[in-house]
């Protein structure tokens, strides 16, 4: 167990103070990010959508380093805004100050994305049951995280609405475990299907629309430094109206589109392909066509049935 | 900005992986970041890998080494690829193809050219073949990235190279020169000077500059460029090259023909900038001869006395958790003054500034 108490039971003043000074971390599993603001809005957003994620000290060694500051001068009060900052470098445009939330997890995605070539990257849902991982890549708009949100509340553990991170070394899956990032109808279709689900403020007007946050469980976030061996890849699609699909997929159309779905498989050469290869060999994959959750979930969990021997 | 002196110790480690064994967690925490911004993280990865030692860092600053190396190592796989096509391209039986920089350090199997994380590819072919070479690889599929009249002009007539060009198969832009530095600018180099003392590379078809060109061709790169802020990889590119060419003896007569090769060429100043900068943070042991008749031939005291903070200013990198403070950004607006009054006599300087503030109002709108 962790010395530390998470967020959500920790008084909002002694978060907004620590988040303004040293910073707080937040450990993801793959990564550890050292985040730091003296907005109190941010404070509170954190510890509705990072809820069970222990309230810690930055520690000697992180891995991303996050500040988040107000604009200079009468940006302050007129529109204030805010500015992502990481290594004394602006990677991007401002945020209104009250969007200091989906900055935070747009651009720590997008650093993830940029650093972490020790692993290889795809573009995927990921969540375990039984020991074993299942991945789900898929391009943006294909669904992939209403369907990872609607497992999560399934009992399936969360790794990772994006990052479906692959150690080339033991080809196991290892968990980047954030809020889950609900867009536009996802966020209707999730309170829908669960009314309980922990979700974040939803934030209008983003780059991407409506954006609100799933939080992660607290089983998840303890276990978020554990992996799991792939099982299984579905590629999911999701289409209005259409009827529930499950088509097996060779391997040879596999394996294209594990790299396809990947952010650094040029990057890694030869290691992401034996990381792919080794993936495809180990683990069947299907195409997942559907429109309605409950249909996509009881297919996925009839199939894995079948794959997985429960534990 | 730092004032305090150890600050930059951890520079050393890029020559000495050693060093780097004794920092703490924090340290490596502050390095890694410090080395990725300043894009030497890579340099690092693969110093500590050549001597054996990067199973000894701690893991988690490891992982971030691994990370970066792999990076690197694809990003310079593709320049040799790139490369290798561009000469099939061009007629290296008919007139020199010369690679510059990193390219060039690469070829050479240097050491500096492991960790590199390269973003163009900079070749040089004499200005009577630059028509041909420009042709030939058009042929191939290199498409200069679209430009005005105005810029076409700007380009051909005042600048030392063409328009940057790019492929669809390649990840980098092709930078074309006919020389090193603009043939209108106070400093001009005699390009006739550079190719009459070329050397061939290891990779058929392409020469590089003799290397105490190359080492004069990174000084003035850097000190009559634009924009020399937090170029500390520079710096450490030519401590590398001094300590290759001149300390470890792979170029006989290195420190000798530099002095006079600078003074011929015209990049005194330049040469006694990088002197003076890489002894601050690299500690190069440039023979002190040598020293001497550089700084004897290099910017007199008036000049040093503005220039040197200057260059320090812009230089010094910034603590990671900070933004760049008013000094430095102060200090890089004069030196940007300074590069366009050297790069363009004041009567081309003027209408070009007015028709880039046009220009740029125009894209505002």
């Amino acid at each position: 167990m962790s010395p530390h108490p998470p967020l959500h039971l920790t008084a909002s003043g002694a978060v907004r103070a620590a988040l303004a000074s040293p910073g707080l971390r937040l450990d993801l599993g793959l990564a550890a990010l050292h985040l730091r603001s003296r907005s109190a809005l941010l404070a509170g957003q954190l510890q509705r959508v990072y809820p069970h994620f222990p309230f810690e000290p930055p520690g000697d060694f992180a891995d991303l380093h996050v500040h988040v500051d107000p604009g200079a001068g009468l940006r302050r009060w007129i529109r204030p805004q805010a500015r992502f900052r990481c290594d004394s470098r602006r990677n991007f445009e401002p945020f209104p100050a009250s969007h200091a939330l989906p900055l935070v997890e747009w651009g720590s995605n997008w650093l993830i994305g940029q650093r972490f070539n020790d692993h290889l990257l795809l573009h995927a849902g990921a969540v375990e049951r039984d020991g074993r991982a299942l991945l789900l890549p898929a391009v943006p708009g294909s669904g992939k995280s209403t369907l990872t949100a609607a497992l999560s509340l399934s009992g399936w553990r969360l790794l990772s609405d994006e990052f479906g991170a692959i150690d080339p070394a033991s080809g196991e899956v290892r968990p980047v475990l954030k809020p889950v990032a609900l867009k536009n109808r996802s966020i209707d279709v999730i309170r829908a299907f669960a009314p309980d689900a922990p979700l974040g403020p939803a934030f209008p007007n983003t780059r991407k629309g409506t954006v609100a946050h799933l939080a992660a469980s607290a089983a998840a976030v303890a276990a978020r430094h554990r992996g799991a061996r792939p099982a299984a890849v579905i590629l999911p699609r999701w289409s209005d109206g259409a009827a529930l699909s499950l088509q097996p997929v060779p391997p040879e159309e596999l394996l294209p589109a594990v790299g396809f779905n990947a952010f650094n498989y040029r990057v890694l050469g030869a290691r992401s392909f034996d990381a792919a290869v080794r993936l495809v060999r180990q683990c069947p994959g299907w195409r997942l066509t559907y429109s309605r959750l409950d249909d996509a979930l009881r297919g996925i969990d009839q199939l894995w049935r079948d794959l997985v021997p429960a534990a | 900005m730092s004032d305090d002196p150890t600050a930059h110790r951890w520079l050393l480690a890029l020559g000495e992986p050693r060093q780097a064994l004794g920092w703490s967690l924090a340290e490596w925490q502050r390095h890694i970041r410090l080395a990725r911004r300043l894009r030497l993280l890579a340099r690092l990865a693969e110093g500590l890998d050549a001597a054996g030692l990067l199973d000894q860092v701690p893991p988690p600053a490891r992982r971030h080494l691994l990370a970066e190396q792999q990076l690197s190592r694809w990003r310079v796989d593709a320049l040799r690829w790139a490369a290798l096509r561009v000469v099939q391209a061009l007629e290296p039986k008919a007139y020199p193809c010369v690679l510059l920089k990193g390219a060039a350090y690469v070829a050479q199997g240097l050491p500096i050219g492991r960790g590199r994380l390269p973003s163009d590819l900079d070749i040089l072919v004499p200005k009577a073949h630059l028509d041909d070479a420009q042709v030939s690889l058009a042929k191939t599929g290199w498409d200069e990235l679209p430009t005005d009249a105005y810029d076409q002009r700007y380009y051909r007539e005042w600048s030392h190279e063409l328009p940057p060009m790019r492929h669809p198969h390649h990840a980098y832009e092709l930078d074309l020169h006919h020389n090193i530095l603009p043939p209108v600018a106070r400093t001009s180099v005699d390009a006739g000077l550079l190719l009459s003392r070329l050397q061939p590379s290891p990779w058929p078809g392409w020469q590089v500059l003799h290397p105490v060109d190359q080492l004069l061709h990174s000084a003035a790169h850097l000190f009559l460029d634009a924009e020399p802020r937090e170029r500390l990889r520079d710096l450490a590119d030519m401590d590398q090259l001094m300590r290759h060419f001149g300390v470890a003896g792979a170029c006989p007569g290195f420190w000798d023909e530099l002095p006079p090769r600078a003074a011929q060429l015209g990049l005194a100043e330049p040469l006694a900038l990088a002197l003076h900068f890489t002894a601050r943070w690299f500690d190069t042991p440039v023979p002190e001869p040598v020293r001497r008749r550089v700084a004897a031939s290099g910017p007199g005291a008036l000049r040093r006395a503005w220039l040197v903070p200057l260059f320090g200013a812009v230089l010094d990198p910034t603590d990671p958790d900070r933004m760049p403070g008013l000094p430095q950004e102060a200090a890089a607006t004069l030196l940007l003054a300074r590069y366009h009054l050297t790069r363009l006599p004041l009567r081309l300087l003027l209408p070009h500034l007015w028709r880039k503030w046009r220009k740029a109002g125009d894209q505002t709108l």
